[in-house]
């Protein structure tokens, strides 16, 4: 049986409650105080000062102890109660079946499945999983991403929906230590390589549900593990990783006309620790915002090729292509009728390879020539120019290494993560 | 201090009562505010609370009298909370004070008029004040600053109070500016959609019924908002119409309106003049209005790393550097200028090499192929007329207006 780490003071356990709770159950607090204490109303009384006082001081005490978190107490990954009546109900996902039976599962192969849960009040200390169990769970989860035998997003269902629920014990325990920061900054990472892996594999316009759902929580994620740590911040000011995952709000955000999700950008950087405003992943995300706004296309590219981590890729990704289809645009629109553009060189700005970049110019609706000596170029000012109809797919980034998927979980063991991608080594002058 | 004794202490107790049921009893709201505004620190609220430490017994002073026990439940809480601010102890004296506000609400439903509206601004403005100073005391003390954003749930339930057909909705805007105060400091500015959807779409309201003063805070605060947002046309209405109702002599507030209507006048094209930003000590924007008279980007860049620090805090940063383009734009302009001084026939050909050429002088590193790229941007968003030929790396400018005006709109995306 866990026991949190370090022992509480109340001033600490104030503090956890107003930086980790939701506004919601903060604001429920005033209400709840006034309904559940019926003493006489002081008028009729005769009261003193002094009991009035000691009342404000109770009334202080009895809120915090129902703010009292519960202490986990489940050694496995799933309670048990909970893995023998899905086992009843053949409510087993594939990665929990014992030799593929769906009647059957085991306390190594079962995981908790996330459920709303009206309020703390409800839940059982046994049906909650303390500290250790949880980092061996998500750690056990984070393995499933290797896994060849099923498509990603069956994987990814699963993790998703099993990662929610750790997250869920661990707000519920109100744990916020670094191993809480750790546990949610490795969540995280999931939800970014999902942003990018059911991208590849969606083929509409539209984004599929499970993009947007992972979109929702991967935001969800990352305010809680900012709020962690702003917690943290006496004892730990700035936390190793804390640059790079700040910058991940700002690549999320780089379209201010989209839909405001949270925070705006100006609003969210009053903020922000300077220490992380002069990181160098901050600066990053800064720079790649500038560009992007500015609408240079060039730089924009070429940075992001250079300098963007293997994370932070994933997250921009959505709007390379927003980029390079305004790069077209403008140089479809703008460039002299007489002089067409070479196909060699728009390879180069659109940081594509040639053969993708014809393709690219096919899905606008746009029609490319070879001259006399066997150069592709693109005629600019085209008639036939429109949006593409369907979705684009995907072209190569030069400059940047599919990983294969045996190697995803290496991702959250070592600081590769961090290495920026080798720049295309054949295209010179870029700044 | 001199040695108050036990009678002299009571005659003033019972004075501060006696004038608080007189001013309800006659209406009369100005003698009524004096006596809840613990922030002015006048003489006489402060020997009161050095009288109640002497007369410890004021609260059976209070319940014993008919002419005081009506307002025991105002009264009580607001000398306890007086003892605690006297003696330094703001949490106490917060929560003390939100009591007694509390009372005074459910009083001020039952008048049928508004006679004490100004009374509940005091309270309004006292709650706020106490809140920010009890949350420095407990920050100071390790603990979690929570008092503000209490006040905040106070507020919204005396907004609500408010909001109803009689004469008393006028205080709204009052109390809605209160609020903003707060959200604003917390940075939960989120919360401030819903009370300004009351304000402008309830039909009790009629914003020109407000007073004068509320609407230009209003007006500041919501004209912020949409700064944040990048709402440049709505930001330019709202702080514009903050400035001109301004009152004139309060230079501290046109400051800070001008603080952040100067980076949205910016932003569509229209600079200040140099003295205006001399006057209210709005320096910090010198170097970047400079940098757009002259297209120089170096003096951008260097004006934003400057002040980067406070631009990030005041929320404009992002809005300043997006002046990037217009600097593009009167630097092209410039050396078009030059180039049609020395031959007019040829002026609208502009070599890509000789954009290289001015970049470099200018202390930037930039290769013919990122210029063409700022070229086709330019041209792309109608801040420059014409087109660029690639095989021989020109940009071939139109012979009327090659550099529009930006005519009071943003630059469009």
């Amino acid at each position: 049986m866990e026991r949190r780490h370090h022992s509480q003071s109340h001033s600490q356990r104030q503090q956890r409650r107003n930086h980790f709770s939701s506004s919601s159950s903060s604001s429920s607090n005033q209400s709840r105080s006034n309904n559940r204490f019926s003493f006489p109303k002081s008028s009729s009384s005769s009261s003193s000062s002094s009991a009035n006082d000691v009342r404000d001081r109770r009334r202080e005490t009895q809120e915090e102890k129902q703010e009292e978190a519960i202490v986990g107490t489940c050694p496995f990954m799933c309670p048990e109660a909970e893995r023998l009546q899905r086992q009843r109900l053949r409510d087993l996902a594939v990665f929990e079946r014992l030799h593929g039976d769906p009647r059957n599962s085991s306390p190594a192969l079962a995981v908790k499945k996330f459920c709303r849960t009206m309020s703390a009040k409800e839940v059982r200390a046994s049906d909650v999983r303390p500290l250790p169990v949880l980092e061996e769970t998500l750690n056990y989860l984070l393995s499933l991403l290797d896994s060849t035998e099923h498509p990603f997003e069956v994987i990814h269902d699963f993790v998703f929906d099993r990662t929610r629920s750790v997250r869920q014990d661990l707000i519920m325990q109100n744990i916020v230590n670094d191993k809480a920061i750790n546990m949610f900054e490795k969540i995280v990472k999931f939800h970014v390589i999902s942003h990018h892996k059911l991208r590849s594999s969606c083929s509409s316009s539209s984004i599929s549900p499970l993009h947007y759902l992972n979109l929702e929580q991967l935001t969800k994620a990352l305010t809680s593990l900012y709020n962690l740590y702003e917690a943290n911040r006496s004892s730990k000011p700035i936390h190793e990783k804390e640059a790079e995952f700040r910058s991940f709000y700002v690549l999320l955000h780089l379209d201010s006309n989209g839909q405001p999700v949270g925070e705006s950008l100006s609003l969210w950087f009053r903020h922000v620790p300077s220490p992380i405003i002069k990181s160098k992943e901050m600066w990053f995300a800064r720079q790649a915002l500038r560009y992007f706004q500015m609408g240079n296309y060039r730089r924009f590219l070429s940075t992001v090729a250079a300098e963007a981590s293997y994370l932070q890729y994933c997250i921009i990704e959505p709007y390379i292509d927003e980029v390079r289809s305004l790069a077209l645009c403008c140089i479809h629109n703008c460039c002299y009728k007489l002089h067409p553009y070479p196909l060699g060189h728009l390879s180069k700005v659109l940081m594509m390879e040639e053969s993708d970049v014809e393709l690219f110019c096919n899905a606008y609706g746009l029609q490319t020539c070879i001259d006399e000596v066997g150069n592709k170029l693109l005629p600019t000012k085209q008639t036939t120019f429109c949006r593409p109809k369907g979705g684009l797919q995907n072209y190569s980034f030069l400059g940047f290494q599919q990983l294969g998927s045996h190697m995803l979980s290496s991702l959250f063991y070592n600081h590769f993560l961090l290495v920026p991608m080798k720049p295309f080594s054949h295209v010179d002058g870029w700044n | 201090m001199a040695y108050m004794s036990m009678g002299e202490a009571h005659r003033r107790i019972t004075d501060y009562l006696n004038r608080f049921s007189d001013a309800v009893s006659s209406q009369d709201v100005a003698s009524l505010k004096q006596l809840l505004s613990f922030s002015s620190n006048s003489p006489s609220l402060l020997s009161l609370a050095d009288s109640l430490n002497v007369f410890q017994d004021a609260n059976r002073l209070i319940k014993q009298s008919d002419n005081y026990s009506p307002f025991a439940d105002i009264t009580v809480p607001l000398f306890r909370s007086l003892q605690h601010y006297r003696t330094g102890n703001l949490v106490d004296a917060y929560l003390a004070f939100e009591k007694s506000a509390n009372a005074f609400i459910q009083e001020f439903r039952n008048w049928e008029s508004a006679w004490a509206l100004e009374a509940l601004y005091v309270i309004a403005y006292e709650i706020r004040v106490l809140a920010e100073r009890a949350d420095r005391e407990l920050a100071s003390n390790g603990k979690s600053p929570e008092k503000l954003k209490a006040a905040g749930s106070f507020l919204m339930k005396v907004f609500g109070v408010l909001a109803g057909k009689g004469s008393k909705r006028v205080g709204a805007l009052y109390l809605t500016c209160q609020l903003f105060k707060i959200y604003f400091k917390l940075g939960t500015v989120h919360l401030c959609r819903s009370v300004i959807r009351s304000i402008e779409t309830a039909r009790i309201f009629d914003f020109e019924e407000f007073p004068k003063r509320d609407k230009v805070t209003y007006m500041y605060y919501t004209g912020r908002l949409e700064v944040f947002n990048e709402n440049f046309p709505a930001a330019d209405q709202k702080l514009s119409y903050a400035l001109i109702n301004c009152n004139p002599r309060s230079e501290a507030n046109i400051r800070m309106i001008l603080k952040y209507l100067i980076p949205v006048k910016l932003s569509i094209g229209i600079l200040p003049k140099d003295w205006l930003l001399e006057k209210y000590n709005l320096v910090e924007y010198s170097n970047i209005v400079q940098a757009l008279r002259r297209g120089d980007l170096r003096l951008l860049r260097h004006a934003l790393e400057e002040h980067e620090d406070q631009f990030l805090r005041s929320g404009v940063y992002l809005v300043l550097e997006k002046l990037e383009l217009q600097v593009y734009q009167r630097l092209f302009k410039k050396i078009y200028i030059i180039q049609k001084q020395k031959d007019p026939s040829k002026a609208h050909q502009m070599k890509l090499d000789v954009i290289v050429k001015a970049l470099k002088w200018l202390e930037m590193d930039m290769d013919v192929d990122e210029v063409e790229c700022i070229v086709a941007i330019l041209i792309h968003k109608n801040l420059v007329k014409g087109y660029f030929a690639h095989k021989s790396k020109v940009v071939v400018l139109s012979k009327q207006d090659p550099f529009p005006k930006l005519n009071g709109k943003p630059v469009n995306s």
